[in-house]
Formats: C-alpha cells, structure tokens, sequence
C-alpha cells in the first residue's frame, strides 16, 4: 500500500443516527476501492464537539480523518461546508470522493462538484473498478429505475457520486482501530444566509409499526381514502400495522408518521404485504429487510414484484376485500 | 420581484416501456410535459405573484420542441419565455446544463430575486442542476421546499422537508429554491392568458452565440461525466408472479398466511 496516497474521500455525514450509517456503508465501500487503487480511505468531518464521530469513523475503517472543529461549523450550512471542503480537496487532491444520498448529501455535493467543476453522479446503487479500463464506474438508476446507467468521469477530478443508502454494508466495528487525524486549515467562512427557525419532527415513530411482525401497505393504487381504510381492517385481523407510500400519504389518506422508505421509517417484519405499490427504490429501500414479501398490482411489469416472494397480479381493493371477507369467514 | 423559473421538457415517464429485449427505450405514444417539480414550482411563483405582484420568466433548454412547455407555462401565468437552443447544448451533464441556465440567468434584466427549480426531473433524476445553477450565480440555495411565503420585501419564509424533520427556512433575496412536487399549490385558474401564450415576442430563443459560450463549455463537451453503457436492471424475481381469478388470487395469499402460520388452516374444505 502507498502509506502516503489517501485518494478515496468520503464525506463523513453524521446528522442523524440514518445518515451516520450510510457514511459508515461507504467507509467500507470506499475502503475496498482504496485497496484496489493501492492508496488510503479518509473521512471528512466537518462540525463541533465530532470528537464521538471522528472515534466511530476510525472504528468503522477510516485511514485518515480530515477534521475540522469549528463552532461556526455546528449546524450544517450548504455554502459554509463547501468552502471548507473544497479547499481541503485543492490541498489533497483526491481521486474518488463519495457522499451518502442523504438530504444534505443529494444538495451538498452538486455544489462541491460544480465549485470543483467535476462530474457528481447521483444516488448510485454500484460502484466499481473496471478491471480492464482501470475507470471508476458509477451505477445509478435510469429511466425510473428500469435502465442501469454505468457513468464515468473520464477527466475531470475528484470523480463524484452520492449512493443510494443501504447499498452496502458497514464494516464491524473495531475499538483498536486507529486512524490518523488531520486538521487541514480551515479557509474564511462565507456568511451564513440561512437561518432554520423551526424544526418540527414528524411525528413520533410508532414504535407499534417499527416492531409489528406484520406490516399491510398500500400504494397509490389503492385509489381512494375509502379503499385505503380496508387495510386497516386486514391489519387487525392479521395482528399488523399499516404502512404508507408518498403518494398514499400526500392524497391523506393516512399521516406521513407511517410513511415507509427513503425518506420514511424502514421495516423488517416477518410479513409484509405491498398493495397498489409500483415498487420506486425510495420505497423499497424501507421494506428490504422484510422476511416474506407479497406484493398485489394490476400490472404484472411492476418493478415491486422483482422484490415479492409472491406476486399477486389482481385489482388492489377487489384482493383487499374479499382477503377481509375470506379471513372474517374463518375467524 | 423578478421570479425566474428553470422548466424542462420531459416524457412522460410512467408510460415509457422498457424493451428488455432489444434494450431501447419505447417512446412511442408518449407525451412530453412540463417536468412535475417544475410545473409545482410554477404554481408556488404564480402563487407568490399574485400576492406580491412581479414579472415571472421560464427558462428552458432543450430541443426546439421544448417551446411547448413554454408555451403552456405562459398560459399557466408566466409573462414571458426564453428558449436555450443549439446543437452545441446537446448530450449536457448537470455542469454544462447548469451553465448553460447561469449564463442565461445572467443576462436577465433586472436580475431575478428568486430563482425556482424543480427538485429533480423525471428522466435525468439527478437534482443536481438547482444548486449547480445557485454555485455558478454565487446566491443562496434552499432544497426540497414544499411551500414559500413572502416574509418582508427582501425575506422568505420557506417550508421543506429535511431528513426527519419539516424545517422553516428564513433567507434573503437572491436566492434559488428546489421545490418538491408533493407540495400541492395549484394554479390559480385565470392568470394565464391563452392569448399571451401564442402571441409572438413572449417567448425570445438564445442560441450559443447570444449567450457568449464557446464549443467546450457546452453539450456533450462541456461535461465532466458519459455514459459508459445502460443496461437493464437485473430482474431480481424471488417467487412466484400469479394471475387469475381473484378468488383463486386471494387463497394463494391465504396458502403463504397458512405455511407461516399466521392463520389456522381453513377447516371448511374437509
Ligand atoms: C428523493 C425522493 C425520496 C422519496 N422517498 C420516498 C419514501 O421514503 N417513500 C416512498 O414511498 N416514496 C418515496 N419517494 C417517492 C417514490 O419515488 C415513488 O414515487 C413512490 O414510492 C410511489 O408510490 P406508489 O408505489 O404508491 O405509487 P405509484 O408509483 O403511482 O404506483 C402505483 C401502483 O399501483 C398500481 N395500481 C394502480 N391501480 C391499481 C389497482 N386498482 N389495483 C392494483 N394495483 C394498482 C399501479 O400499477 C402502480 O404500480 C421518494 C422520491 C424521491 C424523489
Ligand atoms: N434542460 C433544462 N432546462 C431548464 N431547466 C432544467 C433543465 N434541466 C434541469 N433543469 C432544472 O433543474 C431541475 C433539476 O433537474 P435534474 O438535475 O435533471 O434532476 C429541474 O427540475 C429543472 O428545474
């Protein structure tokens, strides 16, 4: 290994316990690609008081830690974290930068990259060295997710990509780890010219749904606020909870609180049954760690059906309904 | 207040097929619309327009069709059109189109306080382009709002949606929002005007050499990624796919309850 070289970044994204483990996914990722380049793994961690976030990272796999402590620094801010960390990539040079496809990595990095003018790929779900070519190819979803896209950065550098959370797995932490930390010098601070003045969480995880061995949920295709309320019937039957897509939730049909994926809580009941649901990555992503998968959609091309293990082909409510009447019957 | 607001042209997804055999993308039948995160951007700038008056302009750039979407912004409420358009703007990643936009946002007179973007578009679903645009102009960007509301003269109050919280955003002017499409502001019916939509001089087309751009800086050229190769997403299929008679559908779900015991088997059938 080139002890020297610390080409493959990651940016070390800690603000919630979620975006904290895809930066720890992408230590492990990035770790290997480092391997394969024959050079180092850094972390960037950019706040105050990151000392618990600099020993995790370590821990995780991290070489190298490029770390600044700033008070100015506590509360992400776009135009502030790309100052400092686009300096710090003209100091360092690195080859390889990624980021978490976070809500702050997915509007972070397109900045950096245009400060850096390079090339960002976005939300990849692979990321590999091509074996012939030597190139660095970044996968990301096509066409809604039916085409897989193999992008490259030919010139241009650092080459950029945020990836899909839950896209690989973390590497088991090591207490003894140790990495060496770095406190590059950190440039003149743009000011801030936003202010967040309320932060409302949404609502409470239902600890109920998070833990229920049995989730039902419905899609857009239920059709109706009507419909949608079926599935609370068949989840009393079953002993379950019901769980959401974005649409279902924005239509009203039930509270963001039991929105399911990316941007929602993530799952893992023995049984889960998807209604009216085409099967969007951001929504699947919530679901992946469910045991048994049966999926209901009238159209039997929906990508949800590539993650059931049963894949029912039928109307969404008319499944729904007679499911009720067949499961009351027995009762 | 000058609201100017960067529109694409795209297909309408849902219904492109995917020909998984010959690997083409089926485009036939299928319409082209104005990118929904735009469109809902449109409605949040008609809906500040209205309560605080100001000129709205739509930029896109794009192929010489995409004069449609301005078209249909204009009778949506838009005052005017600009058309980016030229072979040389063809095959651009989010940096050459991102530039493309800045150069023309450059040029409006007077500079717009508030730029709008979508938060990603359909077809290319990079949600680069907004903060690309923001960096290149050098203001303030604001991503993934559902609503914006005019706090003062030069102050906004935006609502967005952040990893697990709904935050509430205070910024000056200038500055560029993503906005969400789930937000749900409609269009005021009446503001556009059908006439204004078709009549000439709304809408002005700005070539290569309007913008002052050389070759390199554009299209295919000016981007820093390619696309190596697409290919098709594997077809993880883990179990069985069955159609039929929804009787016959609802005992299959009933089979898989009954093998994970989670129903007594049904005792009607002895
Ligand atoms: C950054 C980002 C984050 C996101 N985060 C999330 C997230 O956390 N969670 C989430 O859910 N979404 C999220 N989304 C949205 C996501 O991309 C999809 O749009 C969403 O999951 C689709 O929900 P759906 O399957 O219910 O609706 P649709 O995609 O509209 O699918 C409806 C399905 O129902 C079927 N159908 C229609 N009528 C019937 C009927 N009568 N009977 C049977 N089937 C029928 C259709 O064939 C279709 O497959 C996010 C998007 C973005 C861009
Ligand atoms: N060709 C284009 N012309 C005008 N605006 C665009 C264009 N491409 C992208 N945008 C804007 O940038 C947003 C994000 O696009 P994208 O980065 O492709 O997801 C879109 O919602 C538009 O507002």
């Amino acid at each position: 290994m080139n002890r020297g070289s610390c080409l493959v970044w990651v940016f070390g994204d800690y603000g919630d316990y979620f975006q904290n483990r895809v930066t720890l996914q992408l230590i492990a990722k990035g770790k290997s690609l480092a391997a394969e380049l024959d050079t180092r793994l850094g972390v960037v961690v950019l706040g105050e008081d990151i000392g618990q976030y600099v020993m995790e990272y370590a821990a995780h796999g991290a070489d190298v830690i490029y770390a600044a402590d700033h008070h100015a620094l506590k509360d992400y801010d776009v135009e502030l974290f790309t100052a400092v960390v686009a300096s710090w990539v003209g100091i360092y040079r690195p080859e390889i930068f990624l980021a978490g496809a976070t809500v702050f990595g997915r509007e972070f990095f397109p900045r950096l990259a245009k400060r850096l003018q390079t090339g960002l790929s976005a939300d990849c779900v692979a990321l590999e060295i091509d074996k012939e070519s030597g190139a660095f190819v970044q996968t990301t979803p096509a066409f809604g997710g039916d085409l897989l896209a193999d992008v490259i950065t030919p010139q241009h550098r650092p080459q950029m990509a945020t990836v899909h959370p839950g896209t690989f797995r973390e590497l088991s932490h090591d207490p003894f780890a140790i990495a060496e930390l770095i406190y590059p010098p950190v440039p003149e601070l743009p000011p801030r010219k936003i202010e967040v003045i309320r932060r409302r969480q949404e609502r409470a995880h239902k600890a109920s749904l998070k833990d229920a061995k049995v989730v039902i949920v419905g899609g857009k295709g239920m059709g109706s606020k009507a419909n949608f309320e079926k599935l609370f019937q068949l989840a009393e039957i079953l002993d379950g909870e019901v769980g959401a897509t974005r649409p279902a939730v924005d239509a009203g049909w039930i509270g963001e609180e039991r929105l399911l994926g990316q941007t929602g809580k993530s799952v893992r009941p023995r049984l889960l049954i998807t209604i009216g649901t085409s099967g969007a990555l951001q929504y699947t992503s919530g679901i992946q760690g469910s045991e048994t998968v049966i999926a209901v959609n009238r159209d039997p091309s929906a990508p949800i059906f590539s993650v059931a293990d049963l894949g029912i082909v039928g109307d969404a409510d008319r499944i729904v309904s007679l499911l009720i009447e067949e499961l009351n019957r027995r009762l | 207040m000058h609201i100017a607001i960067c529109i694409k042209q795209v297909p309408d997804i849902a219904a492109v097929r995917i020909d998984r055999e010959r690997m083409t993308v089926v485009r036939e039948g299928v319409q082209n619309i104005i990118n929904p995160s735009d469109y809902q951007a449109l409605s949040l700038a008609m809906a500040l327009k209205s309560k605080i008056g100001g000129t709205v302009t739509v930029i896109t750039m794009g192929p010489p069709q995409s004069e449609e979407a301005l078209r249909e912004a204009l009778a949506a409420g838009a005052d005017r059109g600009i058309l980016l358009t030229d072979h040389a703007f063809a095959g651009a990643d989010t940096l050459a189109t991102s530039h493309v936009l800045s150069k023309a946002i450059s040029r409006l007179d007077p500079a717009p306080s508030i730029i709008f973007c979508g938060n990603n578009t359909i077809d290319s679903d990079t949600g680069h382009v907004g903060p690309q645009v923001a960096e290149e102009l050098g203001i303030a960007q604001v991503c993934g709002i559902l609503d914006v509301q005019a706090e003062s003269e030069q102050t906004l109050l935006a609502k967005r949606m952040g990893e697990r919280y709904i935050e509430t955003i205070r910024v000056g002017c200038p500055v560029l929002f993503t906005v969400r499409k789930e937000g749900g502001t409609a269009i005021l019916p009446g503001l556009g005007s059908l006439q204004r939509a078709f009549s000439a001089g709304s809408i002005i087309s700005w070539d290569k050499e309007e913008l002052g751009l050389s070759d390199d800086e554009t299209g295919l050229a000016g981007s820093a990624t390619r696309v190596w190769r697409l290919r098709a997403t594997p077809l993880k299929i883990k179990g069985d796919i069955i159609t039929g008679q929804a009787q016959e559908l609802v005992q299959a779900i009933l089979r898989k309850l009954e093998s994970m015991s989670l129903v007594d088997e049904d005792q009607r059938h002895e």
